[in-house]
């Protein structure tokens, strides 16, 4: 029932455009860039999804955070802006529920973008490169680590956007969390796994199951798999709790 | 009632919003890694820039490309919402006040947080190099003037990018779309900056203007050179049109 409602929310806000828009204009990245200066990246050598994504990936990542972030302040503003929240709150339902309903929306939603940025690389693969067969396989795992590590993100600004009840806080920082994320040094783990950090991270070489990262080096993919999942739980459970705390003190 | 008046009014309406707290703490990271990093500025010999010039351009640069017109952004959000939130522009359209002086102080204010993110940036660059200095034991403060010029620089190179934002805040009703191309025109402009048409797309201005100092201080990079002839009038330009139409559409869909 929640997410049938959450469906019906976003329905006058811009959402479904925004979301799909920004994900279109995050796929023309490779595309353009190839059609314009293939010759850069073609006799490069390497499989051609790392070199694509080795050109690409920063600035594409960039915009899907970007997109992620504004359209958890819209769906929440929608919430907040004439004090539909309270009639909610009324409901003999759990409050949590709105965030999971909001939660599961944006994942479909970030599933598909990147499914669509996945279709562009794989074009781009076969158009300007010499197709070969292992290419599909790779590329779907490529992709699959991607959205993995998109969750916590996403998460992330949804649990920003459900704290500040002002828009302009929770766009600023979202805004601000980006940009600590695009600052760190590349070549530490550690801070490689802070949520909106974890999306610019690129795998290469997918050889056996084991993973090599640029820069980090020493990540791999089961390591990543059980940060994204630990990240996801915390989230949650600080979202649970959040909510509980909130009420008591209205 | 007169401009200044509606400035003031303007000014007391954001007074409970605590966005300079988030302007303060956008500068606050981004200073808070070249303080930590302050040894690298030492690695940098085959550039050719001195290491205190490259302390405060790695700063400036990092300002100029993201945190900084994402920061408008999110000003434009704080403006829209304190009239639409409560229908408080009803209001203030009921007062016997021209709409496009309204959009002005609007303007004015936004300028007026652009003008304080950049002399909060300047004043924890100082901080922040005293304590690098005395960290490294090596003179990382530049003259105050020199800074100021380079930060004025920065501001007057962002206009256009700002009337472009208020503009979108203005125009677009639905909040999603005026954010989400917002943030989407910024990511571009590090492409932008190396192509000859930089001159049109005006939220890399700011960058390019940074880059482009960067190129002059550093001996053995080939400066971008700033091209007056095509890069003025076309700012001119997208500045007026963009502050026409601003002040054209201010309040209209609230009136019908």
């Amino acid at each position: 029932m929640s997410f049938s409602l959450e469906c019906k929310k976003i329905k006058r806000t811009g959402f479904l455009p925004a979301f799909l828009g920004g994900g279109l204009l995050s796929a023309m990245f490779p595309l353009i860039n190839m059609a314009v200066r293939a010759e850069v990246y073609v006799g490069t050598g390497g499989s051609p999804i790392s070199v694509l994504l080795d050109a690409n990936w920063q600035m594409m990542a960039m915009l899907n955070m970007l997109i992620l972030i504004t359209v958890s302040c819209i769906i929440y503003h929608t919430e907040y802006a004439d004090n539909a929240i309270q009639k909610m709150c009324t409901f003999p339902i759990r409050e949590s529920r709105l965030y999971f309903g909001k939660m599961i929306l944006t994942l479909i939603l970030l599933v598909l973008i990147l499914a669509i940025q996945g279709l562009a690389v794989g074009f781009c693969s076969f158009h300007w490169f010499e197709p070969s067969p292992e290419l599909m396989p790779q590329l779907l795992k490529t992709f699959g680590f991607l959205m993995l590590l998109s969750v916590p993100a996403a998460l992330l600004s949804l649990f920003i956007a459900s704290v500040c009840k002002n828009m302009w806080i929770s766009l600023g920082v979202g805004i601000v969390c980006v940009f600590t994320a695009s600052m760190l040094p590349p070549d530490n783990f550690i801070l490689s796994l802070f949520p909106f950090a974890l999306p610019f991270q690129i795998p290469v070489g997918m050889e056996s199951g084991a993973l090599s990262f640029f820069g980090t080096g020493n990540g791999t993919f089961s390591l990543y798999f059980i940060v994204v999942i630990a990240e996801v739980l915390v989230l949650c459970f600080a979202e649970i709790l959040f909510l509980k705390i909130r009420r008591s003190f209205e | 009632m007169n401009f200044f008046s509606l400035i003031h009014v303007e000014f007391k309406k954001i007074r409970r919003s605590k966005i300079l707290l988030l302007l303060l703490a956008a500068v606050i990271i981004l200073w808070v890694p070249s303080i930590l990093n302050a040894s690298v500025n030492f690695n940098i010999q085959d550039i050719g820039i001195s290491p205190e010039n490259n302390f405060l351009i790695q700063g400036f640069l990092g300002m100029s490309w993201f945190l900084f017109p994402a920061s408008m952004v999110a000003c434009t959000v704080l403006l829209n919402q304190t009239e639409r939130g409560n229908n408080g522009i009803l209001k203030m359209l009921a007062l016997p006040v021209n709409t496009a002086k309204l959009c002005i102080a609007k303007f004015t204010v936004l300028l007026s947080l652009a003008a304080a993110q950049i002399l909060m940036s300047v004043g924890m660059y100082f901080i922040s190099a005293a304590i690098a200095s005395q960290t490294q034991h090596y003179p990382f403060l530049l003259s105050p003037t020199f800074v100021l010029k380079e930060a004025g620089l920065i501001f007057l190179a962002s206009v256009p990018m700002i009337t472009f934002f208020q503009a979108l805040s203005v125009c677009i009703r639905t909040p999603v779309f005026s954010v989400g191309i917002g943030l989407a025109s910024i990511v571009p402009s590090v492409l932008m900056i190396n192509t000859k048409a930089w001159f049109a797309w005006p939220m890399s201005y700011p960058l390019f203007i940074i880059t482009s100092e960067y190129g002059k201080l550093a001996s053995s990079m080939d400066a971008s050179r700033i091209e007056w002839i095509p890069w003025i009038p076309v700012a001119a330009i997208f500045t007026v049109v963009c502050f026409l139409l601003s002040c054209f559409c201010f309040g209209r869909a609230e009136r019908k």
